[in-house]
Order: structure tokens, then sequence, then C-alpha cells
């Protein structure tokens, strides 16, 4: 029964990008579906233009890797573009806008969805990794 | 014919009748064998696998007995036993290997499955940062690709009426 809880909690993150949590100069934080579920059933969330409802109950999980040290960023600019290239994400949309540029992939499967965020600037590089069994117009129903 | 009636016999008469010599010798010896069969049955089994031995206490011709069916009963619920046993301590093994706490560190899960935040609020606040910024992104691509989408309308309907001012 543990090992199945284990498995399961193991599963809801996306592996490649787990070797973060202990790598220098970056910061990593997982918040899991338990703690997105208990979000959930707290008062809805409220920011203007964006609805994070329909989306919250359907993730299991959010990887946010951060690196400010040039070093760091550009190994994890790098390894996020292998990631997404040897894991055949799919290139959703690209904005470059002044100095930041963002890149947002997604790979949808039976079991797990995934979203992978990309984002790099002057003073910081970020991936955010959202899983779970959502679909694309989930997602798109996030602007709504 | 007499009929033999239970009514009709009379304890002190049976009482009486002589008992063969050595008969109570014999069964208690009777009894004995029986009981080494048995004994004999359930030991071999598990070292050398041998099962003549209760088959043969089970087609016992003379009306002994069948202590087989019994003994392999109690054996199948040690064994289980034994397994239940075994997989609870297992996890109870595991559970304090996952749970164990030296000092204010939990030793596991590994970093990677913790949870960054015990505090919901603090949780959903940085889900929330974090899917915004997805929105905002997304929001910024899909306004460029609405403004693309109108500029080509307008192209094309500047097209469709030069065409018509043509013919």
């Amino acid at each position: 029964m543990m090992l199945a809880i284990v498995s399961i909690t193991a599963h809801a993150q996306v592996k490649e990008f787990e070797r973060y949590s202990d790598t220098k100069n970056v910061t990593y934080v997982y918040i899991s579906k338990f703690m997105l579920q208990a979000v959930g059933k707290k008062a809805a969330p409220s920011v203007q233009g964006v609805n994070l409802n329909n989306i919250m109950n359907k993730l299991t999980g959010i990887q946010i890797i951060t690196a400010e040290e040039k070093s760091a960023a550009t190994r994890l600019k790098t390894d996020t573009q292998n990631i997404v290239k040897n894991g055949k994400y799919e290139l959703l949309m690209q904005v470059d806008e002044n100095e930041e540029k963002t890149r947002i992939y997604h790979r949808e499967g039976k079991q797990q969805s995934v979203i992978v965020m990309l984002t790099e600037n002057t003073a910081e590089t970020t991936v955010i990794v959202f899983s779970g069994s959502f679909t694309l117009n989930d997602v798109t129903t996030l602007t709504k | 014919m007499d009929e033999l009636n239970i009514n009709n016999i009379d304890l002190n008469e049976l009482e009486q009748i002589p008992i063969p010599e050595g008969l109570e010798e014999r069964l208690s010896r009777k009894i004995d064998e029986w009981e080494k069969e048995t004994l004999s049955t359930t030991l071999p089994r598990h070292g050398e696998g041998d099962r003549s031995g209760s088959l043969s206490l089970r087609s016992k011709p003379n009306g002994s007995p069948h202590y087989g069916g019994d003994v392999r009963r109690t054996e199948r619920v040690f064994s289980w036993t034994a397994i239940a046993a075994s997989i609870a301590l297992l996890m109870g093994l595991g559970y304090y290997t996952f749970t164990r706490v030296d000092g204010d560190a939990v030793t596991a899960p590994p970093l990677a499955e913790r949870d960054t935040y015990h505090d919901p609020l603090l949780a959903q606040q940085e889900a929330e940062r974090a899917l915004t910024l997805l929105a905002v992104n997304l929001n910024k691509g899909m306004t460029q690709l609405e403004k693309a989408q109108t500029l080509s309308r307008k192209t094309e309907q500047t097209l469709n009426k030069q065409l018509k001012a043509l013919e």
C-alpha cells in the first residue's frame, strides 16, 4: 500500500525535472495534488481575467524551477530544451517581448498531460511544469 | 425369532461377560500407533515433500480416523498466517522508514516528492501565481493571434473589393 502511495505521488511529477530538487543555485518548488485539492476546497481563487476553477481540480502537480545565477540559468534552459525535444513535446506558443522570451510546450497523454512554460529574461530563467489530466481546451479556458 | 430389545438387556449380566485378555493394552497400543503415524505425516512434508503418508491415512480401509485433512488445513492456516505476518512486518518497516523523523527533518520520501509548502494558503498563492503567468502568456499570444486574424480579414476584404472593381 505504501509503495502504491509513493508511486502515485512520484507519478504526479514530471520525472525529468525532479533532479532540480537538489541542484545548487536553483530553487525548486513542488505543489502536490493533495495541496492543490486542499486549495480547491477553499474559496475560489480570484484573479482578474483568469479562470482557475476549471483547471485547478485537474492538475496533479506543479513544479516551479527558478535559476538566477547565470550558469545555472543557462543549464536549466538547455536541459529544458532537451527534455521537450526528447519527450516529443509540441511548441504551443512562443512570445518574445522586449527582453523576455517565453515558450509554452505541451504534451497530451492518456494518463498524464504536461505543459512546460520556459521563461527567460535578464534576471532569471523560470520553468513551470503543470501536470494533470487536462486537455488543451481546459488550458484555453484559463484566459476566459 | 427373538428380537433383541435394548430395554431387555440386563447391565449386571453384561458386566459379568469376561473381557478378552490384553484387549486394553492392544487398544492403547493401536491408539499410540495412530498418533505416531499422524506425527510422521505432518513433519516430513516440509522437509521432503512426501505426501504418501497423508494419502495413506486418508485411504485407510479399516475406518481409522482421518487426521490428514485437518492437519493439512491447519498447516495451510499457519502458512497464510506466516505470510500475512511477514507482509505486516514489511509494511510496518516501510512505514517506519518513510515517516521516521530525525530532529526536524523527515528523512523520506525523497526531497523531490515532498510538498514544498505545508500551508495550503501558501501553496494556493504559488499555484495561482504559476497559473496566472501561464494565462498572461497565453493571453499575449492569443491577442496577437486575434490581431493577425483581423488584419488577414481586412486584407482579404480589400483584395476582394479590388478584384470586383477590376471585373
